[in-house]
């Protein structure tokens, strides 16, 4: 069998004519009696981005293993490169979903033993070493330890250390997840860069509005593909309108639409963000009128309807849903009679938080009421964790005044505890304990009675897809799984105050939705709740929210007072060479202005009546043809990197 | 070469970081060595006994000076009039003494004289050896007293070679060496190992092309370097502390560490591409490295001691050749000639630890 690999492997290298440099037919991977992978066919050609996403589980890492040559294929052919992966290898970059990375190396030691593992001459890498670490913004840190980089740098120096042999593929696992916004977009600028040098990228991340920026997008489930295209195609194929719909009363709307996509063929979804409902429909017209009936009907006034593109978000879970691999939404079985007080729950007044003679916190001051859901956004290292460990009490404030549910001292008492949930950013859990295990540890540490004890445990289970399978070794889950039960262990003793500090980080986007309802359940139920998330999209479901920049909250509000409070205009450039239009733009503009979605460009321009023509006129004499500039409304995502680079520029 | 080589720094840079794996490795053999070297006594002194003197005569009491002077025994002072027994019972002496009210007489009249003795049998070791001194010193009690005419035909005139002095450190240091490069090289090696496991960096080193080989090479050469540093420094600290020098030649002593601690470190690595975790490989270091080091290699208990089946397991332990080795160069003194055997032994263990520990790696893939 292997000979005849072997065989075959150097009939392909013999067509180097075929531009196609990975390949793989009818791949399956068996491990014991669980099938990982079944039947998995796609082809990726030369300079092309390829996102392969799906839910947690559904062989994603497997199929990068198999594709890296780590690991063998149950059956099924994969030719990288017109190669068998294994001796493809020196041709692969790979970074895997854990760190790449040896953290007590610094930057230069990491880098040279990559080097060296991949045979690079010295010459040839300090060339590159130069180039790529000055390309990620890291050439200043040589020295510094791996380990005590930013998520954001660690993975930009992983990224280094795979291209340290000019690989000609690069293999993604989920490389920006738990990096912010900020650091993920000039990520993907650089991967934009890369592609366009001819390095072929396969990368699969949980971040739908990142996978928008892939060629092609290949959607995973359950070991099989079920669906590739490039997101024009995707959107076509899914054949349905996306519907902003802006209104006071959106727990009452929810609730009667939802209700309406039983009766009606037209209304596909609805679902709450912040301050808006997004319903998708078949057809726009007759899904405004629709609405506006239905909203009629019950009296409710409508602020603005807008329709949109159907994002690549509502691509997934639809065709999820089709799959039947919607989690359940079970409601919570709640003991406590809920309270609907208007009271203030967590205030912080003047917070501060001084390590030696770093100041991690300066003068942090927000107020969450009952049944508000706050978040607080910003990039690694901007302080939200400090400032979320302050308000529960775990750590002590060097400054400032808190307020926690009525009390301004002894944040640790007893009963003060009990109405306080916090799910903190790694995993709590114990992974050599059984789930079941952890989650009786958890009951009783938080006193929860014992006759509901076994009712919670059975909704966590219920709620995780995860009953029947209880006696599972905690630390066996994927990473999304265990979030979810985390969260559920967390919630178990009914909080009137949560704590969430990336409660969604590696969670799959229809889990995503599910963690969502519950925050939004438990907020309608009188829960204050204080989140943090690198998703900015989901972000857009909270009542309010603050950006924090090195230690400070630059701004605050409700996700259209923040956007609507952006200076300047985003502007979509459609040209004919994106990628020299960006790299000549950015010589031009700060870079963080420019970025590369697909085949468009997205630019802020403060004042764009005077800028705009300049801009064109640049462009043409670099003969680069414009095919269209339109306005369109800033995504919390801009406003976020605007905001942060805004305030970057006055520290 | 070239990636071995880099492997290995990379593996010293990583060492030089962690400041707990330095201080193990310099600390911990130390404060083994001191351990071992002091508390480590093999001979048994001052034994508490107590005697009963029923006759009182100059004879009986010439008889118990006799066996005091030996060093061996040290007198209890009984306690009130209790029996002489229930000092045994309460553990004050290991033994008692009860010499009978005729002892003088019935000697001075050439019959036999019966002294009783009771040891405390709990500790059999030390009641052999109680019993033994007894019985010698009532011999010599009686020649030296001229009262058994001697009329023996054999003598026997003992020398001791080697440690004529019979200085105990002698025996156990050589060996306390062989013990601490067995254990800590290859803790430090199969931790190495295991930490790449656990922090998923070993994908890094599946996804390049390194060979099995290659990997453990460059692992080798990093620890076999520290494991030559912990040797100079314990072997001389050692014998600076117990006063003890080579006494052969030493080429066969040195080759023979060089062989050593390749073997300890690729022990090590073994275990680290068996183990999953840290914790695993701590365990497996302890209980397969030292427990055998310890037990089976002749450093405490004579090899001829070890019953059957668990003699072939001491056969092949490289410790047991090293401490062969060791015991030469500081005791012995014979080199070559008395132990060519050690050097070509610890070749062959390695190959076979190389070996192994290549093929649990052989795929440089993950496990299904």
């Amino acid at each position: 069998m292997s000979q005849y690999i072997i065989e075959n492997a150097d009939f392909r290298m013999q067509n180097p004519s075929n531009n196609l440099v990975i390949e793989v037919a009818e791949l399956y991977k068996k491990y014991g009696k669980l099938t990982a992978v079944r039947g998995v066919n796609f082809a990726v050609q030369r300079g092309e981005i390829f996102g392969l996403i799906g839910p947690d589980g559904a062989g994603k890492t497997t199929t990068f293993h198999i594709l890296a040559g780590v690991m063998e294929a149950s059956a099924g052919d994969v030719w990288v490169l017109g190669k068998i992966p294994r001796n493809a290898r020196l041709g692969i970059g790979y970074l895997t979903q854990q760190f790449s990375l040896y953290l007590d190396l610094s930057i230069d030691e990491n880098l040279r033993y990559s080097a060296g593992l991949r045979e690079v001459s010295n010459e040839l890498f300090m060339q590159r070493r130069a180039k790529y670490l000055q390309l990620m913004g890291l050439e200043k840190f040589g020295d510094r330890l791996a380990g005590q980089l930013s998520g954001g740098m660690k993975q930009k120096l992983a990224l280094c250390c795979a291209l340290v042999s000019q690989p000609e593929i690069l293999l993604l696992d989920e490389p920006t997840t738990g990096v912010d916004p900020v650091s993920r977009r000039e990520f993907w600028d650089i991967l934009a860069t890369l592609a366009n040098e001819g390095t072929t990228i396969v990368v699969a991340t949980p971040y739908l509005d990142e996978a928008e920026r892939c060629s092609r997008i290949a959607l995973m489930y359950d070991g099989e593909i079920h669906q590739i295209g490039t997101l024009k195609e995707l959107r076509e194929s899914l054949g349905l309108q996306r519907l902003e719909v802006r209104t006071n009363d959106l727990q009452t709307a929810e609730k009667v639409l939802l209700r309406a996509i039983a009766n009606s063929p037209n209304i596909a979804d609805v679902q709450t963000f912040g301050d808006r409902l997004d319903v998708l429909v078949n057809n726009v017209a007759t899904g405004k009128s629709q609405v506006e009936e239905i909203f009629h009907h019950h009296n409710l006034a409508i602020n603005s309807i807008e329709s949109e593109e159907a994002t690549l978000e509502n691509v997934f879970v639809t065709r999820l849903r089709q799959q039947g691999s919607d989690p359940p939404f079970v409601p919570f079985p709640k003991s406590k009679s809920s309270h609907s007080q208007s009271d203030i729950a967590i205030g912080a007044y003047d917070l501060q938080k001084i390590f030696g003679n770093f100041a991690a916190v300066k003068g942090v001051t927000l107020e969450i009421k009952y049944g508000e859901i706050y978040g607080l956004l910003g990039a690694n290292g901007a302080g939200k964790t400090t400032t979320i460990k302050m308000l529960c009490g775990l750590l002590e404030a060097s400054n400032g005044k808190i307020y926690l549910g009525g009390k301004t001292s002894n944040l640790r008492s007893k009963e003060l505890r009990r109405r306080i949930g916090y799910m903190s950013q790694k995993f709590t859990l114990y992974d050599d304990l059984s789930i079941l295990q952890n989650l009786q540890f958890y009951c009783g540490v938080y006193g929860v009675p014992r006759r509901s004890r076994k009712q919670k445990i059975d909704w966590v289970l219920e709620t995780c897809g995860l009953a029947g399978q209880e006696n599972l070794i905690t630390g066996q889950l994927p990473g999304g799984w265990k979030q979810r039960v985390a969260f559920g262990a967390s919630v178990m003793h009914e909080p009137n105050i949560l704590f969430l500090d990336e409660p969604t980080s590696g969670v799959d986007p229809l889990a995503r939705r599910q963690f969502w309802r519950f925050i939004n359940e438990f907020a309608r139920q009188g829960t204050a709740i204080l989140v943090t998330t690198h998703y900015l999209e989901e972000a857009e479901q909270c009542n309010r929210m603050g950006f924090m920049v090195a230690g400070e909250v630059v701004i605050q509000g409700s996700p259209s007072e923040i956007k609507a409070q952006q200076p300047g205009e985003l502007i979509e450039l459609v040209t004919n060479s994106t990628q020299a239009a960006s790299d000549l733009l950015k010589t031009e503009l700060e870079s963080w202005r420019v970025s590369i979605f697909g085949d468009r460009l997205h630019i802020v321009l403060d004042r764009p009546k005077t800028e705009l023509p300049e801009i064109r006129s640049f462009l043409q004499n670099a003969e680069i043809n414009v095919q269209s500039v339109r306005t369109i409304p800033f995504s919390l995502e801009d406003a976020f990197i605007g905001t942060v680079q805004r305030a970057q520029q006055k520290v | 070469m070239k990636r071995i080589i880099s492997q290995c720094i990379k593996e010293l840079a990583q060492f030089r970081r962690d400041r707990l794996t330095l201080a193990l490795a310099i600390l911990l053999p130390i404060a083994t060595l001191f351990i071992y070297g002091y508390a480590i006594r093999l001979e048994t002194k001052d034994i508490p006994i107590v005697i009963q003197d029923f006759s009182m005569t100059p004879l009986s009491r010439s008889y118990v000076e006799q066996l005091f002077s030996t060093n061996k025994f040290a007198a209890t002072p009984r306690i009130g009039k209790a029996e002489v027994a229930s000092a045994i019972d309460r553990g004050i002496a290991k033994a008692a003494i009860i010499i009978p009210p005729d002892f003088d007489r019935e000697i001075k009249n050439n019959k036999t004289s019966t002294i009783q003795v009771l040891i405390d049998g709990t500790d059999a070791n030390n009641a052999r050896v109680i019993q033994n001194n007894i019985k010698a010193t009532s011999q010599a009690f009686l020649r030296s007293s001229q009262l058994q005419p001697s009329n023996n035909n054999v003598v026997t005139r003992t020398r001791l070679w080697f440690n004529p002095g019979r200085k105990e450190s002698l025996y156990i240091v050589p060996g306390v060496f062989g013990v601490i490069l067995w254990i800590f090289p290859s803790l430090l090696a199969a931790i190495a190992m295991v930490r790449e496991k656990e922090r998923g960096t070993i994908l890094q080193v599946y996804a390049s092309s390194l060979t099995a080989a290659e990997l453990l090479l460059g692992k080798l050469l990093a620890y076999f370097l520290i494991g030559i540093a912990q040797a100079i420094f314990v072997i001389i600290l050692g014998a600076i502390l117990f006063q003890i020098s080579l006494v052969a030649e030493p080429s066969s002593f040195i080759i023979g560490t060089l062989l050593f601690l390749t073997n300890s470190v690729m022990f090590g690595l073994m275990i680290g591409t068996r183990a999953n975790s840290q914790n695993a490989a701590v365990q497996g270091v302890a209980t397969a490295g030292f427990t055998t080091a310890l037990l089976l290699s002749g450093f405490i208990y004579p090899l001829s001691n070890i019953p059957f089946p668990l003699s072939l397991i001491s056969n092949v332990l490289p410790a047991r050749y090293y401490i062969e080795l060791s015991r030469d160069a500081f005791v012995r003194g014979t080199g070559w000639l008395g132990i060519w055997y050690a050097p070509i032994v610890l070749f062959l263990t390695f190959l076979f630890l190389f070996n192994v520990a290549r093929r649990n790696l052989s795929r440089m893939q993950l496990p299904d």
